[in-house]
């Protein structure tokens, strides 16, 4: 924000390059909704101060070689792993996807004040990074830019309860897919009559029998991006859908509670639904379906805990010796899946400690017999998920 | 013998006749399974051809060399008295349940009286299999009946697909997270 260039020439007339239909149309959107004056797409390169390149797309090396030498762009990399490409792309900021807009402006901003020299387009021989990579363990996405992606980066909250809540710790689900679709699965149930969720290129049909279902032809590779991109108002409606129209052969059948759970748990990016309270205490009624649902990082030993007993996400963060992002991600999800048991203010009033108790309150290093063990069979399990 | 077992580290996979324990161990484990099969009987012949009348066994090699033991009991009731002794001294139980047999909250709650103790001592996650066959009873039922039994906490419960690894696999650290919830990988 602090840029000259940018501060003068608002706003940054940004073209796409080899970025995907889909993708494009939820950028417009999310910009033409949250960066109206700052950032606009335009379709003329000429025009552009800067261009957003799909690194993971075949023809975006040849793309960004085919960019007019003496031009002055801004050019910003967009890629589902972006540190695949840090070395073959370098001195090129790459965001991840999906779109975070905060990134975005970030990296626009210093794209266009360190325009790439000739020496940062594509080293193609540089040996791939996924050869240097060592194998996966359980806290590869976090901390990395995937987990920023997925958990954000707020600062932890006091441990004790204070009234100064950061603004930017809430998200309205309205403004998200999860908003619309738990109000058409709350609304199928009430009713008993079968609803969808339109107005995406696909519809997300609420099935409530023989077992609640939501049936889309959206594949979660597609789910996850329209999940964490917030969507103009009216973008998306509730529709009675009799079930038979539109059907295109490739529907695939999510549990009612492990779609909520993952549109959830994108959309989060470690904040809490618009009105929630991070102090109260809360209880996870049962376990997610984690062999169908996306685990967000931690979500295993916040599960373990949080089924325990009563206790606040600050509390659940604090025992694990974690940061609260994980938890009120975590949190997130569980409350769109149901899986939330919420302590009655009354009680709250009068409970300041976690109600861990009963069962015996876990610790960092509870009474078990072999943790050691059990670790390393779990490290051992770990490239197995 | 005592003494040369007592050492080993085991995982205990039980559950009805037809869940795929058998299967799952063999998903986990980083030797070929050993199994004690036997041409069908009873009602077991009406799910498959053969079935474990002693027990399954693999082995889970951890990076330093030691051994963890995977241990499938037999399904049929008739080989519970295996049960005991299969999982003495185990870590923990992974409980899988076919969700195609007639009734099987029975079954979840009938497994999980007779592993009580061993439950009580350590944990059991539970799978349960074949549920794109049989999609009721559904997960939330299964909740529902465990939250009737008054297990505390309640386990984790997972659809799962005994072949594929990535789930018998998250079975087992939920396992291994209610073992120690401040578990992180060593």
């Amino acid at each position: 924000m602090t840029d000259k260039r940018s501060e003068t020439s608002l706003p940054i007339h940004l073209f796409l390059i080899e970025v995907s239909g889909m993708d494009a149309r939820l950028i417009g959107l999310s910009l033409e909704r949250h960066m109206k004056g700052r950032v606009q797409l335009t379709n003329d390169l000429t025009h552009a101060q800067a261009a957003l390149i799909d690194f993971d797309r075949r023809g975006a090396e040849q793309a960004l070689q085919r960019l007019p030498p003496g031009m002055q762009l801004g050019v910003v990399g967009y890629a589902l792993n972006p540190k695949e490409f840090t070395n073959k792309f370098a001195g090129i900021p790459i965001i991840g996807k999906p779109l975070n807009l905060e990134n975005l402006w970030a990296a626009l901003t210093r794209a266009i004040n360190e325009p790439p020299t000739p020496s940062s387009s594509a080293a193609p021989d540089t040996p791939p990074p996924s050869a240097l990579e060592t194998p996966k363990t359980l806290g590869d996405s976090i901390d990395t830019e995937e987990g920023i992606e997925l958990c954000g980066v707020f600062d932890d909250l006091p441990v004790t309860r204070t009234e100064n809540l950061p603004e930017k710790l809430f998200f309205d689900p309205d403004d998200y897919l999860v908003g619309q679709l738990f109000r058409a699965v709350v609304k199928s149930q009430a009713s008993q009559r079968p609803l969808a969720v339109a107005g995406l290129y696909r519809l997300i049909r609420v099935v409530l029998k023989p077992v609640p279902q939501c049936v889309t032809a959206f594949r979660e590779t597609r789910l996850r991006p329209i999940s964490m991109t917030q969507l103009p108002p009216a973008t998306t409606r509730i529709v009675y859908d009799p079930g038979s129209q539109d059907l295109t052969g490739t529907e695939i059948a999510f549990a009612t509670e492990d779609i909520l759970w993952n549109v959830a748990a994108w959309a989060a990016r470690g904040r809490l639904p618009l009105g929630s309270d991070p102090y109260r205490q809360v209880c996870l009624k049962s376990w997610p379906n984690f062999t169908r649902t996306f685990v967000p990082p931690h979500a295993l030993r916040i599960a373990a805990l949080w089924v325990r007993g009563y206790a606040s996400p600050i509390d659940i963060a604090s025992k694990l010796a974690i940061p609260q992002r994980y938890v009120f991600s975590f949190y997130t999800a569980a409350h769109f899946a149901g899986l939330l048991l919420y302590e009655p203010l009354a009680l709250a009033a009068k409970t300041s400690q976690p109600d861990l108790q009963t069962p015996p309150p876990p610790v960092h290093a509870p009474p078990v017999k072999r943790p050691s063990l059990l670790a390393r069979i779990l490290k051992k399990l770990l490239n197995a998920v | 013998m005592r003494s040369d077992r007592l050492p080993h580290n085991k995982i205990i996979f039980s559950g009805t006749v037809g869940a795929g324990k058998s299967t799952a161990i063999a998903a986990l484990s980083d030797v070929l399974p050993i199994s004690t099969e036997a041409m069908a009987s009873d009602a077991a012949a009406q799910l498959k051809k053969t079935t474990t009348v002693a027990m399954d066994y693999g082995i889970l090699i951890l990076q330093s060399g030691e051994k963890v033991m995977l241990y499938g009991t037999p399904g049929q009731e008739r080989f519970n008295f295996m049960w005991d002794i299969l999982s003495e001294g185990g870590i923990g139980l992974v409980l899988l349940i076919n969700n195609t047999t007639p009734d099987p909250l029975h079954h979840l709650e009938k497994y999980l009286h007779a592993f009580k103790r061993f439950i009580s001592d350590t944990a059991v996650a539970i799978g349960i299999t074949h549920m794109d066959r049989s999609q009721m009873p559904s997960i939330i039922d299964y909740r529902s009946r465990l939250a009737h039994i008054g297990l505390s906490p309640p386990p984790a419960v997972f659809r799962v697909d005994a072949r594929r690894r990535d789930d018998v696999a998250m079975v087992v650290k939920a396992l291994l997270y209610t073992l120690n919830p401040g578990l992180i990988d060593a």
